[in-house]
């Protein structure tokens, strides 16, 4: 063989050898932990063996039910009303307008802050004694919450965050996709007396739809990868109101210490997303031969 | 349908108003952040909102920067953050070069997982991270975690790197193959000056997450190797939450971010909407 | 520095001289590890930050070095055992939570004290370990007592008492002065003075209520006064008995008459509420009659009053904080114990208060009891401090966080009745139990 022939080998190496080993390992040693029961503070050598026990423990707790319940659920209500807000607002907005771009600066600000302290900031404001979401509901009426105490209202929370941050990344990318399309198409279906709600209905939406899908995808496995704004957030609480999956294998791992179990629920997580990242590979991988970016 | 049924001044009127409200809506928590960093303990733990005119002070500021590990923290996060970075780029331009520009046996393979392994959760690295440091002994390295920064960056900087690259003229390299370069030597002469916006894309996003990654750090960094969003969630401390330190701190990790967002923002977006629009 | 302060040290510089005369070659028993650093991991509480001016002094006078890594205090747990269970660690000293400590023996990550208290190089013959409040030297630094954890002659003492506490009841005497309340005594009187404050629109008790940890300990507070366990003696979970349904039912009476917020209260939170006056009253850890004399946490100095813990059944007070011992993988152990010596010695006890931090020794409750109102109260109350308070195995995490932290989490942010909730809870703990092995004794017998 040629050196030309192996020198696309030496390029990926580097890349390849650092990809398996950081991540393809570790979810294969996901897989190995999850048949040990093995605690923090202990040698892995002196962990029993417990075969798949941890895993039939998995199919009836009710705990992970109930932790993949409440991912679905932020799932749905996140990802639907942002798609709606991001898809409507970029379809009023999307003609260029002087001064767009500080706009779009703007937006994208609550993507590139740390989730750390986008849980800080809002906990600060949801919280129930100096909150300032509480003082101004106060001032219209309603009695003071306990937002991040009461089930329901602290699910409320960390959607609405979730909303607040993600937003503007649907907008961005919906106004991007509609300002790259072709203007002959669009003039087309107007002189075809189209009226504007048919227009978007029938002519803009369906031109767009691949870029919705893979932002829907995206943020589909967000959903799934998320954890760190609601450790800060709630912890998860109360009890496991908020708990999203991957936050329910954190606090297994290293709150109640239980390494091996956490790593059985890892592996239903990982099973998850990557069915979910087959959508995308069938929706369009660009790194395919076929596409040209 | 106010952008597009009512015509005329009216609507231009309507549409700057409606996104400065969204402006608002997005700005008023970083706002609170900042502000809250240069209030008093009084002003932060009383009820009544304070939004702009309170006298503002730096005790915050000078408490977190002389008490605890600042200069260690921000250290830390600087080096993880340079170095994943610097690795990111270099292996991962190598890779998406050899993806975009040659025919090999597994070359679909390698894409596809690339894009598959991009999508794992943090959460599922936790567990066999923690367990590769302790049995391996390799706890409190900062060099542990830029290793896996540089691994969770990869896929993603592969990917947007290689849509950079398609857009390269290919003849470009041919003339310097005819030349008589080494693939290497086209890579670094001919390729790597025309890249320059591909590569500061990449490395805003991967610095980024560097920067602001929380759990991962949490677990594998111990007392000298923390980094700022870990020192930072020590002030959630047990005689209750100290707003305005961690707010000051909050402001702090908050800049750098803050920098590349105003001055890349065309290039910031550019990434996001890669692999989406153009796709 | 004041006078007082002066003469303190003055004081401890002539014994440390007296005592180097009197024990080794070496100019004072300090001198062969002058210059060694030694780190502490210990957490970020008020107590444990007034003690960082006492390192400072440590090291002026003995030239050992100390780092301090200060962490939130559930936090601290992880960090120990990852340290502990390698090679060589980071941590010289670990100050835990005395529920930790049966986990830390039995997986063999501490260093027995008594290898240094057989070194007469080591121990100051003044150190008078008597004088530590037994309670607290029992609770937090012996192990494998009676059932593991309790008093008893099977056991072994692995740290010494420091940030160790009891539960006393803090009052805001304006606010009981002014609705004409006077002071509970029993938890009938408790229930009521809550009623009738909330009635008069003033939040009544502060309580922890967070998910987890916290509002297990804020229910076991109530539990023992009530005559509740959460074991019997064959290790058969009884948090379903009438006892431990009273107590959860006592905290929802919390929760409802009081500040808003109790079920996301952590430590900080719930004690911050009483601080900056959101609530009248307090029913915890001693701690917090420092943290209300703390300018920099509280808006209350000079308004608060303490009591006994209110009893029901039976006198009850928790016993809780911290103790602090050595890693066995530490690589400074003589030095560490020189400084957990010095931080528990009758003088560094004396500094502690003069500093803001609580004292362990019941010589310095009695010496400064005309100085702090809440000390002839601690005193008092230290012989109801259970020792069977919550069981310290190494399970307990589990039951605390998994299941009563979630079960009562349940029953104070819902109307639900609380006697399903708490059965659940139990065949929970039931469960864990067994699949721990607990009950193999039993069934071997029968």
């Amino acid at each position: 063989m040629s050196i030309r022939a192996l020198s696309p080998y030496f390029f990926i190496l580097p890349a390849v050898a650092i990809m398996v080993a950081g991540l393809v390992y570790p979810v294969l040693q996901a897989f190995y932990l999850s048949l040990y029961d093995w605690k923090i503070g202990t040698k892995f050598e002196d962990a029993p063996f417990v075969g798949i026990r941890h895993f039939i423990r998995m199919v009836s707790d009710e705990n992970v039910h109930e932790s993949v319940w409440v991912t679905l659920r932020f799932g749905f209500w996140t990802i639907t009303i942002e798609m709606f807000l991001g898809v409507a607002l970029a379809l009023l907005l999307e003609k260029p307008i002087r001064g767009a771009s500080l706009f779009r600066t703007i937006f994208i600000l609550p993507l590139m802050i740390s989730p750390v302290v986008v849980g800080l900031i809002w906990r600060y404001l949801f919280d129930a004694r100096i909150g300032w979401i509480n003082y101004y509901l106060g001032k219209v009426g309603i009695e003071p919450q306990v937002w991040l105490g009461n089930a329901d209202l602290a699910f409320f929370a960390i959607v609405f965050t979730d909303i607040w941050q993600w937003t503007p990344f649907i907008f961005i990318i919906v106004i991007a996709g509609l300002q790259a399309l072709p203007s002959e198409i669009l003039e087309a279906s107007k002189i075809d007396g189209a009226n504007w709600w048919q227009h978007i209905l029938f002519v803009k939406l369906p031109m767009i739809r691949s870029i919705l899908l893979i932002a829907l995808l995206l943020r589909l496995i967000d959903v799934f990868r998320a954890l760190e704004v609601m450790y800060i957030l709630t912890g998860g609480g109360p009890g496991r109101a908020t708990e999203l999956l991957s936050l329910h294998i954190y606090n297994r791992a290293f709150e109640t210490q239980q390494l091996g179990y956490a790593s059985a629920i890892s592996v239903l997580l990982i099973l998850i997303v990557f069915a979910l990242s087959f959508g995308i590979l069938v929706a369009g991988n660009p790194l395919k031969e076929k596409s040209d970016i | 349908m106010i952008g597009q049924a009512i015509g005329g001044r009216q609507a231009v009127i309507m549409h700057y108003a409606s996104l400065a409200v969204l402006a608002l809506i997005t700005l008023m928590p970083i706002w609170v952040m900042v502000s809250t960093g240069f209030k008093n303990d009084v002003l932060v733990q009383q009820k009544e909102p304070v939004w702009f005119f309170f006298v503002p002070t730096l005790g915050n500021y000078e408490y977190i920067m002389t008490r605890g590990n600042f200069d260690v923290y921000l250290w830390n996060s600087i080096i993880v953050g340079t170095l994943s970075t610097f690795f990111t780029l270099l292996f991962g331009g190598f890779c998406a070069y050899a993806l975009a520009r040659t025919e090999f046996r597994g070359r679909v393979l390698v894409a596809n997982s690339t894009l598959l392994v991009r999508m794992v959760p943090p959460a599922v690295l936790a567990v066999p991270a923690f367990a590769m440091v302790v049995n391996f002994g390799l706890n409190n390295d900062l060099a542990v975690l830029t290793f896996f920064y540089t691994a969770l960056n990869l896929p993603f900087a592969i990917w947007l790197l290689f849509g950079f690259f398609k857009q390269i003229p290919v003849e470009l390299e041919e003339a310097a193959i005819i030349d008589g370069a080494t693939p290497l030597q086209v890579y670094f002469r001919v390729l790597l000056p025309l890249m320059k916006s591909g590569y500061a894309v990449a490395g805003i996003f991967t610095f980024r997450i560097a920067w602001n990654e929380f759990i991962l750090a949490l677990l594998l960094t111990g007392r000298k190797t923390r980094t700022l969003p870990v020192g930072a969630s020590g002030f959630i401390t047990d005689t209750g939450v100290e707003w305005g330190r961690i707010m000051a701190m909050g402001t702090l990790i908050v800049i750098p971010p803050l920098i590349f967002t105003f001055f890349a923002a065309r290039q910031i977006i550019a990434g996001m909407t890669a692999g989406a629009v153009k796709g | 520095m004041d006078l007082f302060e002066l003469k303190t040290r003055a004081a401890a510089a002539i014994a440390g001289t007296a005592l180097a005369f009197a024990t080794s070659a070496w100019a004072n028993p300090y001198e062969k590890y002058a210059g060694t650093t030694v780190v502490i991991s210990w957490p970020a509480l008020a107590h444990f930050n007034a003690a960082e001016g006492l390192l400072e002094e440590f090291t002026e006078e003995t030239g050992i070095e100390v780092e301090v890594d200060a962490l939130q205090y559930l936090r601290l747990r992880d960090r120990q055992l990852l340290e502990m269970s390698k090679e060589e660690g980071d941590y010289d000293i670990a100050s835990w939570v005395v529920m930790w400590k049966g986990e830390y023996v039995s997986k063999g990550l501490l260093t027995p004290l008594s290898q240094f208290f057989t070194n007469g190089s080591l121990v100051d013959p003044q150190f008078d370990i008597d004088d530590v409040a037994d309670a607290y030297l029992q609770n937090g630094g012996v192990v494998g007592g009676k059932k593991g954890y309790m008093p008893g002659k099977s056991g072994a003492l692995y740290g010494l008492p420091f940030g160790a506490e009891t539960s006393i009841l803090a009052y805001r005497k304006d606010i009981l002065e002014e609705q004409g309340l006077e002071v509970p005594t029993t938890y009938d009187e408790l229930r009521e003075v809550m009623t009738k404050l909330h009635e008069a629109g003033i939040p009544a008790m502060t309580s922890r209520g967070q998910t987890g940890h916290q509002v297990t300990a804020g229910w076991l507070l109530h539990l023992a006064p009530m005559g509740g366990k959460i074991f019997d003696d064959e290790w058969n979970p009884v948090i379903n008995s009438p006892e431990a349904v009273k107590a959860a039912e006592f905290m929802r009476h919390i929760v409802k008459t009081g500040p808003k917020g109790i079920e996301t209260f952590g430590f900080g939170e719930a004690s911050a509420a009483f601080l900056q006056g959101d609530a009248a009253l307090y029913l915890d850890t001693l701690k917090i009659a420092a943290m209300s004399r703390n300018p920099n946490l509280s808006k209350v100095d000079g308004k608060v009053g303490f009591a006994l813990h209110p009893t029901d059944v039976r006198c009850g007070s928790e016993t809780g904080g911290f103790a602090m011992g050595i890693p066995a993988n530490s690589q400074n152990k003589e030095a560490a114990f020189l400084l957990i010596q010095y931080l528990t010695s009758k003088a560094g006890d004396q500094r502690m208060v003069e500093l803001g931090g609580d004292p362990v020794r019941i010589s310095t409750l009695q010496n400064n009891a005309d100085s702090f109102e809440d000390y002839p109260v601690v005193a008092e109350q230290l012989p109801c401090a259970d020792p069977d308070w919550r069981p310290l195995i190494p399970e307990w995490n589990e039951l605390n966080i998994d299941v009563l932290g979630q079960a009562l989490t349940k029953v104070i942010t819902t109307d639900d009745p609380i006697q399903p909730i708490m059965d659940e809870a139990n065949e929970k703990a039931r469960e864990i139990m067994e699949r721990e092995g607990y009950y193999s004794w039993a069934k071997y017998r029968q």
